[in-house]
């Protein structure tokens, strides 16, 4: 369960929050710039916590339809408009694992609810949005590398450009992420294998 | 033995995070950071997913009530106009083809696609009016033909319409005298589709969803499309004269705009940069608004010629006729009361 804040804790970034939702709610097409806030969040939410690829669309397809729908039900008392969606995400994974019957690649149990791997996840969905500050070309190598999942020979045909050429701009691309990302980020980057075990054996860390 | 550049070096450790995300991260202490920022970014994201989505949003956001408009409901019983400014049946935006035969026009419309028709008579001008559904659609169909006085210029249009069976309409197309642009193939935006020219010039691009239902939730049968030389100039007016808003656009990195949403009202129009065979094709619309007036005058205001000032109609619509600076014309209408059709008007 996310603590409630009470009104003088707010942060300057809840108040503009509110205000969002607020007119969204009013004007169901501001919903769009509350997508445009909160869809990598969301996608790196399910992402942690089911592997397959369509299914984290699925999922994120159905949590973004179903906060649209519910929209009027959201009622502002503190409890951040990130964790209204996360929670839609959390029931959104457990029906699709009852609809299977079975257990679909749920992290484990524990992780379902909000809170653990949470600052990670949102360090994952900052990283997600730093890809679109890169320039152009190391932009296109690192969609096609990870999000598309394409070999280095694949990318080097769809650009015209080398195989060498292609692993420069990924090495260059990865470069640029870590300055940028280390540079925004207060405390030291866990290391991911120690991160990995601890998902594994249910820590509340993540 | 070559040493390998630093390039290839984390290429490697890269295949190897994309092939096994778990495994142990390289111990090289000039690799580790920037294999670290690799294994976050396994799941990242497929862009043209997230462009998808926000559009399949943005047609759901034209359903979602507003607590303004259930506000409204409760509040607008005792001011309500005596009829609807929209009739029943129509949507805010209707294409008026224009046919040299428009009889024959109408029969390809039934053989095609299943076209039910409304409403069929002789114009004031002499020229044929008739009213069409196909499915949720309305489409007016106008022009001359045998036994007609009307003479004057066809005015076709483009649609994208979607259809249960891609090929066999496309086919069913192809017997009634149309001829293929394109025949069926599957697009990689998740579409079967087909394109003809059916014999009065009209563009029909036929399509078959591959998802759960033949269309998008929420997409009508028949959108038009749009195919300017530029499409932002077009966009620009659209949303001054009319408020169109645009709900997503797909371009190529030069700027070239392959394919565009708008709404206006709760109509749906796409828009495709020319090209090829798909050339601009200035057309006609009818279009529904709760103020005639304050819309002509609106849209005048934005660059559009006046064809005719507000003025009320016999069959129960008040409407004015612009020409937007691209030559399409608008038939801005209010229905204010219901009349029986008459087959002589």
């Amino acid at each position: 369960m996310v603590a409630r804040a009470p009104a003088s804790e707010r942060s300057p970034q809840q108040t503009d929050e509110r205000l969002l939702v607020e007119a969204a709610q009013k004007d169901p097409a501001r919903f769009a710039e509350l997508y445009e806030i909160h869809f990598e969040r969301v996608y790196a939410f399910i992402a942690r916590r089911v592997g397959d690829r369509d299914a984290v669309e699925d999922l994120t397809s159905d949590v973004f339809h179903r906060a649209l729908a519910n929209l009027q039900r959201f009622e502002w008392r503190g409890v951040p408009f990130r964790a209204w969606l996360l929670r839609i995400a959390v029931n959104a994974i457990l029906d699709r694992a009852k609809r299977q019957d079975r257990e679909i690649a749920v992290a484990d149990p524990p992780e379902l609810s909000i809170q653990p791997g949470l600052q990670q996840v949102e360090d994952r969905a900052r990283l997600f949005r730093l890809v679109n500050e890169l320039p152009e070309d190391q932009q296109h190598v690192v969609v096609m590398r990870f999000a598309e999942q394409k070999s280095i020979r694949e990318i080097a045909r769809h650009l015209g450009r080398s195989e060498g050429a292609i692993k420069q701009l990924q090495f260059r691309g990865l470069e640029n992420l870590r300055d940028r990302f280390e540079v925004k980020k207060i405390a030291k980057p866990r290391n991911i294998r120690s991160a990995t075990a601890s998902k594994k054996s249910g820590g509340k860390n993540g | 033995m070559v040493k390998r550049s630093r390039f290839d070096e984390l290429d490697q450790a890269v295949s190897g995070i994309l092939l096994h995300p778990d495994a142990p991260l390289p111990a090289d202490a000039r690799l580790a950071p920037l294999a670290r920022i690799a294994a976050e970014l396994t799941t990242l994201p497929r862009p043209d997913f997230r462009a998808r989505l926000k559009s399949e949003l943005q047609r759901g956001i034209s359903m979602a009530p507003s607590s303004e408009s259930m506000q409204r409901e409760a509040t607008e019983e005792e001011t309500k106009p005596a009829v609807d400014p929209i009739p029943q049946g129509y949507h805010s935006v209707t294409p008026y083809i224009v046919a040299a035969d428009a009889d024959g026009l109408i029969e390809f419309l039934k053989n095609t696609f299943g076209a039910e028709e409304k409403f069929r008579a002789v114009g004031s001008a002499g020229g044929r009016h008739a009213d069409l559904r196909i499915e949720d659609s309305a489409l007016m169909v106008g022009g001359g033909g045998a036994g007609l006085a009307w003479k004057g210029a066809p005015i076709p249009n483009a649609f994208h319409i979607y259809v249960r069976d891609c090929d066999a309409v496309y086919q069913r197309a192809l017997q009634q005298g149309a001829t293929s642009i394109a025949a069926p193939v599957d697009q990689p935006y998740g579409e079967r589709s087909a394109s003809v020219k059916d014999a009065a010039g009209n563009h029909w691009y036929i399509a078959t969803y591959k998802g759960p239902n033949y269309k998008w939730e929420g997409a009508p049968t028949i959108q038009p499309y749009m195919h300017p030389l530029r499409a932002d100039p077009v966009i620009a007016f659209l949303k001054h004269a009319f408020r169109a808003q645009e709900l997503g656009r797909h371009a190529s990195p030069d700027g070239v705009v392959h394919h565009l949403m708008l709404k206006i009202g709760d109509s749906f129009l796409e828009m495709g940069e020319a090209h090829g065979p798909y050339q601009p094709m200035p057309a006609m619309y009818y279009l529904y608004v709760p103020d005639c007036d304050a819309v002509y005058r609106q849209a005048l205001s934005a660059g559009a010629t006046s064809l005719s000032e507000p003025a009320d109609q016999p069959y129960g619509d008040r409407n004015a006729g612009v020409k937007d600076p691209f030559g399409n014309q608008w038939y801005i209408a209010t229905h204010i009361k219901d009349v029986a059709p008459d087959k002589n008007q």
